[in-house]
């Protein structure tokens, strides 16, 4: 009996997905989101928990290495697929599960690309608002299968208890990993000298020099916490491969236990010139001199605010309700007619608004009053909320209802408020709104500052200064 | 039989994870060879058949070292104890220290006039020594519970960053404490 | 009343908890929606958590760079184990695997075993997030352990013994979860508390990548999940002999009733963790040391008073 086999096919059938969006890849994050949840298929919060890498866009230029690191950092068996196109995220699921049913194992994902015409691919960027490009999927293992193999062939074999190719390098940049060091044997002893070694403790604080690495990692420096303690602070970056976190966004943070000392946006990938921001695309088509009905822009309002609602419950721990937004967001975008959306849209709005516990939870965390947000910059649901985490929350749940109603206005797009704010001012609303939520990070604790981040929720695709159209 | 083969192996299992504790160069591993230490302790209660103290000692020891365990990485000198480092401190005067009062004790053990055996265990040996030990000084046990509950209340007042006039206002009317991280019940 | 079992039954309770755990996982994936999807009855449903322990014991485990592989395995493999040994005391009808005249201080030391092994197993990978999930359950810990205690007291303080047999007996006629409701709640609440499950998931909470659970992946990762619903059951189960009355109940055998009753508690439980969005310790535990530490005392007070006139 093949044991193996069968197990492979178990894994095969439903494989736990680690989802990576690319910036500027919504739509093909959005399309392979509503494949898994069509499938049944889980998600995976960390490679570990990963058997598919699925990667929703392709990166512009080089391989990212973090996306090296993730690819590594997953334990065997496992597989790789890349969607280039929206279209094609069921047959790329497909293609996953085949790889793991077959134990051809997916090629590293940075070889993918080589075998794909690329040319194809750059014309593909090009049309690809335009919806139906012809068929073009990044799938690894296909066709260089055997020299793929022969390769690794030395490090194959399935529960390999081989560490190296395991470890995790989803450290990097890309990862939200830090290691602390435990190598390095300087500071030994130095309890008594502690007050001599002041200058040496104070590395982290300055951010000036990091007290060496071990293992190629950082270490931990120490600086003053919040309570006045002199405790340890570890610098590392959050992003871009975390769940439910905002594609492309990297912010470098200092962490002491679990509350955060700063957060500054580290310079990221920027979304491929040329293509609309995926959620503000209505107003910044109309604004461009293209007739788009309000009915449709409401659409994308209410699935827009569904998606943020979606990603905040998730973030909150709350996975009934936050597959639900999902799912509906996923039937507003495949052109559901709002009867038979709106009683259930009703329903989730109210039930999430409703919860004291959410309430309780959510109460008094990033608050950001209207005045300051004004003058910030911000426009849209966080202004109009001027509050706290919960108030924000609450304005989306408002919008998502009467955009629920306005879905079949047939005029013509007027003004451009789009989901995350006025489209048409200097400063594109996300980039408002990552200003102003940045502030109110250091001194949360890790959970309420994932909290605060989702209930801004900046979309970095329109960080490249689309706000302009 | 039995008995002497689970005596002797927790004794030895007790002091071998308590001399690692001083040869572990990380926080984490010292903190838990000392648990583990204390785990054996209560094991050796209870061979002795004082359940109540042994398996109280398990659960008391445990919720301690995982609480001392952190705090042990958050204040060591060094970054965050998470580099390797000595647990060795004062190594001549401790070693002398630790000799003397070895020897004191041994002394202490051989040399006591041990009354012989009289008459049997009680059944419930538990119960006799909270009767022994409390019995006759109920009061005294108490003002001890007093004294020791309000040294930690003490302890705490005086080394807290921040007190109830700082959260509820100076006339601690404040419906809401403010808080750095607000809490769940806001006082 | 109370019986010794007989010593084939300490083998058989590994395997019995075990099956009750999967038994639990099934059910809980056939609640959590997953029946009716394309390609799957309601058994495909429940026999998912079965396929995913399968598919980890196949599965490569991975190392992090300078990371403590020892302290982090003691730490997983104390998860399962503890839950087991705690639920060497749980009466199964009247006959338990040893019954101890300090049972429930026992189960409650196997408890706490646990939840300092979590924190063993998020310090072992050398990551901040798994070990911002470890410091996340001990805060959990912190705020569950003291009204967990007071509410175990309280049952113990109305049987006037620490035997679980006694307590069991000493519902004759009366369950104690009618007389002392608040801390059958409250031993309810701590019960998911201490298996970091459902609303109380935080310490393997999804933001922050799975918690102490975000770097281990083959055995090890199936050690850590399925550590917890061992705990959860081993808790559940608990719950019948302290509150519950046991294996009393009329015309069905002791052994029935035990299932029966631990079968409603797992169902309550699951049913009501889809309710509530993930508890964060840093409001629980305000929660916890001014609400429930005072309500389970006044329980325990209420309860001394009944005793004391009895």
């Amino acid at each position: 009996m093949d044991l193996i086999g069968v197990l492979r096919r178990v894994v095969a059938r439903r494989p736990p997905v680690l989802l990576v969006a690319m910036p500027g890849a919504t739509r093909e994050r959005l399309a392979v989101e509503a494949e898994l949840t069509r499938r049944g298929w889980p998600s995976a919060a960390s490679p570990a928990a990963a058997a598919g890498l699925v990667v929703a866009g392709l990166p512009g230029g080089e391989r990212p290495r973090w996306l090296e690191g993730l690819w590594h950092g997953m334990p065997r068996p496992k597989a790789h697929v890349a969607v280039d196109h929206a279209g094609d995220a069921s047959h790329a699921l497909g293609v996953l599960s085949g790889l793991l049913a077959t134990g051809r194992e997916g090629e590293a994902p940075w070889a993918v690309s080589t075998g794909s015409p690329r040319e194809a691919r750059g014309a593909g960027r090009q049309d690809r608002g335009g919806g139906q490009g012809a068929h073009r999927r990044q799938e690894t293992g296909g066709r260089d299968e055997r020299g793929g193999r022969g390769e690794r062939g030395g490090r194959e074999g399935h529960g390999s208890t081989n560490g190296r190719d395991g470890r995790s390098e989803w450290g990097g940049r890309g990862s939200h990993s830090g290691h602390h060091g435990r190598d390095g044997r300087d500071g030994l002893d130095s309890a008594h000298g502690r007050d001599g070694h002041g200058g040496h403790g104070e590395a982290g604080g300055q951010g000036g020099h990091r007290e060496g690495v071990t293992a190629g990692l950082p270490m931990a420096g120490r600086a003053d916490d919040r309570d006045g303690l002199r405790l340890d602070r570890l610098h590392l970056p959050l992003g871009p491969a975390l769940a439910d976190w905002p594609a492309g966004l990297v912010l470098d943070v200092a962490l002491q236990g679990d509350v955060l000392q700063s957060a500054e946006e580290h310079p990221g990938e920027a979304a491929p010139a040329g293509r609309y921001p995926y959620w503000s695309e209505p107003w910044l088509r109309a604004a461009g001199g293209e007739a788009v009905t309000r009915g449709a822009a409401e659409r994308r309002r209410c699935a827009s605010h569904l998606d943020s609602v979606g990603r905040f419950l998730a973030v909150s721990g709350w996975p009934r309700p936050a597959a639900r937004a999902r799912g509906l967001r996923d039937r507003l975008l495949h052109g559901a007619a709002a009867g038979d959306v709106a009683p259930e849209v009703l329903r989730l709005t109210r039930g999430v608004a409703r919860s004291r516990t959410l309430r309780w939870l959510t109460r008094g965390l990033g608050e950001l009053p209207a005045g300051r947000a004004g003058e910030l910059g911000v426009t849209g649901p966080a202004l109009t909320a001027g509050g706290d985490v919960h108030a924000r929350l609450c304005v989306w749940l408002r919008e998502i209802e009467c955009s629920v109603h306005r879905m079949d206005d047939a005029r013509a797009v007027a003004d451009a408020g789009g989901p995350r704010g006025r489209l048409d001012g200097g400063l594109p609303p996300s980039r408002a709104l990552l200003d102003a939520l940045l502030p109110l990070l250091p001194g949360a604790e890790f959970a309420c500052a994932r909290l605060v981040l989702a209930s801004f929720d900046p979309d970095p695709d329109e960080f490249a200064g689309a706000g302009h159209a | 039989m039995l008995d002497d083969t689970v005596f002797w192996v927790l004794s030895a299992l007790a002091v071998g994870s308590g001399i690692m504790v001083f040869r572990f160069d990380s926080m984490a591993r010292a903190t838990y060879a000392l648990l583990l230490s204390l785990l054996c302790v209560g094991g050796l209660l209870i061979l002795l058949g004082l359940d109540y103290l042994g398996v109280v000692i398990v659960l008391m020891m445990t919720i301690e070292m995982a609480i001392m365990g952190v705090f042990m990485v958050m204040y060591m000198m060094n970054p965050a104890g998470l580099v390797p480092m000595s647990m060795l401190h004062n190594k001549k005067g401790a070693a002398a220290l630790c000799t003397g009062v070895f020897l004191l004790m041994a002394l202490g053990i051989v040399l006591a006039p041990w009354p012989p055996r009289a008459g049997t265990a009680e059944e419930d040996p538990t119960r006799a020594l909270g009767e022994s030990l409390m019995g006759p000084q109920m009061l005294t046990m108490m003002t001890l519970g007093f004294a020791l509950f309000s040294t930690i209340v003490a302890t705490v007042l005086l080394a807290t960053h921040r007190g109830r006039y700082d959260r509820l206002g100076d006339d601690l009317r404040a419906r809401r404490a403010d808080d750095p991280v607000p809490g769940g019940v806001g006082r | 009343m109370p019986e010794a079992a007989p010593l084939w039954a300490a083998l058989v309770l590994p395997a019995a908890l075990c099956l009750g755990a999967v038994a639990a996982a099934g059910f809980d994936a056939v609640v959590g929606g997953g029946a009716g999807r394309s390609g799957s009855g309601v058994l495909g449903t429940a026999s998912a958590p079965l396929r995913e322990g399968l598919r980890l014991l196949a599965q490569q485990r991975r190392t992090t760079p300078s990371a403590d592989v020892a302290l982090g395995r003691v730490g997983l493999g104390l998860v399962p184990v503890a839950a087991v040994l705690a639920a060497a005391v749980v009466p199964w009808g009247f006959v338990s695997v040893t019954d101890p005249a300090v049972g429930i201080v026992w189960f409650n030391a196997m408890e706490v075993l646990a939840w300092a092994a979590v924190w063993l197993a998020g310090w072992g990978p050398n990551s901040v997030l798994s070990l911002i999930g470890g410091y996340r359950f001990l805060a959990q810990g912190l705020a569950y352990e003291l009204p967990h205690m007071f509410a175990l007291t309280t049952a113990g303080l109305g049987a006037e013994s620490l035997r679980v047999s006694d307590v069991v007996g000493a519902q004759q006629g009366l369950w104690f979860a009618v007389w002392m409701p608040a801390a059958f709640a409250v031993y309810l609440l701590s019960a998911a508390a201490m298996s970091y499950w459902g609303p109380f998931g935080y310490p393997l909470g999804g933001d922050a990548a799975g918690g102490a659970v975000a770097e281990y992946s083959g055995v090890d990762r199936l050690l850590l999940l399925g550590g917890r619903w061992l705990l959860l059951v081993a808790t559940a189960a608990f719950s019948v002999p302290l509150f519950l009355g046991g294996g009393q109940g009329p015309l069905l055998p002791g052994w029935a009733w035990t299932l029966l009753k631990t079968a409603a508690v797992l169902a309550v439980l699951i049913a009501a963790r889809r309710m509530l969005p993930v508890l964060r310790a840093d409001r629980y535990m305000e929660f916890a040391w001014m609400v429930l530490v005072p309500l389970t005392l006044l329980q325990a007070l209420f309860v001394a008073v009944v005793v004391l006139n009895r």
